[in-house]
């Protein structure tokens, strides 16, 4: 199991950030993600494993006022 | 005062008198900087410093409290300071229709309680919290793109907006593709404005956590980000 922002969610071996992203749907096109507080930069989506019990936070990136 | 007879109790008597010495600076009079001057003015905060370069535009109708169709081309400081004086002459405004700069910031920021970001992107935002920590000020950030919003309180020394803004080749968000509605600015800006007069009387609020509204999916949720 893993977190994503806040909430449990099954973790399955194989996912990486792009995979996660897509199951839970989070389309949006400027989006902020951090693993266990790290950054993790867009192209980095595809090869970033995220590992049982990790803690993923997923925000928009706005700057609208 | 009967004028602000339904602040009380929520807000106490030496609370109210405590609200009118305060002196709160916003940067942006659009559609988060509005609605922050409104609150503000009509929960009886003392100053008003209100900055903003822009003039209105027929695209701020749609959520820019300040705007009209009386007053596209005119400057929105103008119209925050006729807004306020309009809503409660009792607030002391100070109005400066300039963009804010790496050399206006000190004396903008100069004798302020808390600073606002009410400001549309991220270059302007980054430049405000280094100038309200140089200044040892407390900054309320909002931001918002379509149905979402964001609000966070940057005390002195932390660096919330790098976490919110990791990437140096961005100035804008979401926002370019989502647009922005008339109630994700007004909600956003109402946390805002509460959270500026919190930390004008003492009180305890965001801390070093980002929140979130989605008024899309009628949730709001806290994050913790180290």
């Amino acid at each position: 199991m893993i977190k994503v922002n806040t909430e449990p969610y099954p973790w399955h071996p194989g996912m990486t950030v792009r995979s996660l992203l897509d199951e839970k749907l989070f389309t949006f096109r400027h989006i902020i993600v951090r693993v266990n507080g790290e950054y993790v930069p867009e192209e980095g989506f595809e090869e970033f494993a995220i590992q049982d019990e990790d803690d993923v936070i997923v925000l928009h990136l706005m700057a609208g006022g | 005062m009967e004028r602000y007879l339904r602040n009380h109790n929520a807000i106490s008597e030496t609370e109210q008198a405590l609200l009118v010495e305060k002196r709160v600076l916003v940067v942006g009079c659009g559609g988060l900087g509005g609605m922050v001057i409104e609150c503000l003015a009509r929960i009886g905060v003392g100053h008003l410093r209100v900055v903003d370069g822009d003039v209105f535009e027929e695209s701020n109708l749609n959520r820019q409290l300040l705007s009209s169709t009386m007053n596209l081309g005119r400057s929105k400081t103008l119209a925050a300071q006729q807004r306020i004086m309009a809503v409660n002459p009792l607030v002391q405004v100070e109005a400066y229709q300039t963009l804010l700069t790496e050399e206006n910031a000190p004396d903008l920021l100069k004798v302020c309680d808390v600073v606002v970001d009410a400001l549309d992107n991220i270059p302007a935002r980054l430049l405000l919290q280094q100038a309200a920590k140089t200044a040892g000020i407390p900054l309320v950030h909002g931001a918002v793109a379509g149905w979402i919003g964001q609000v966070c309180v940057i005390q002195p020394g932390q660096d919330l907006l790098s976490l919110l803004y990791p990437s140096f080749n961005e100035t804008h968000g979401e926002e370019q593709d989502t647009g922005t509605l008339s109630f994700t600015a007004a909600v956003t800006a109402s946390w805002q404005a509460a959270e500026t007069v919190k930390l004008l009387l003492g009180k305890t609020g965001l801390n070093g956590e980002i929140l979130e509204i989605d008024l899309f999916n009628s949730t709001s949720k806290k994050f913790k980000i180290n």
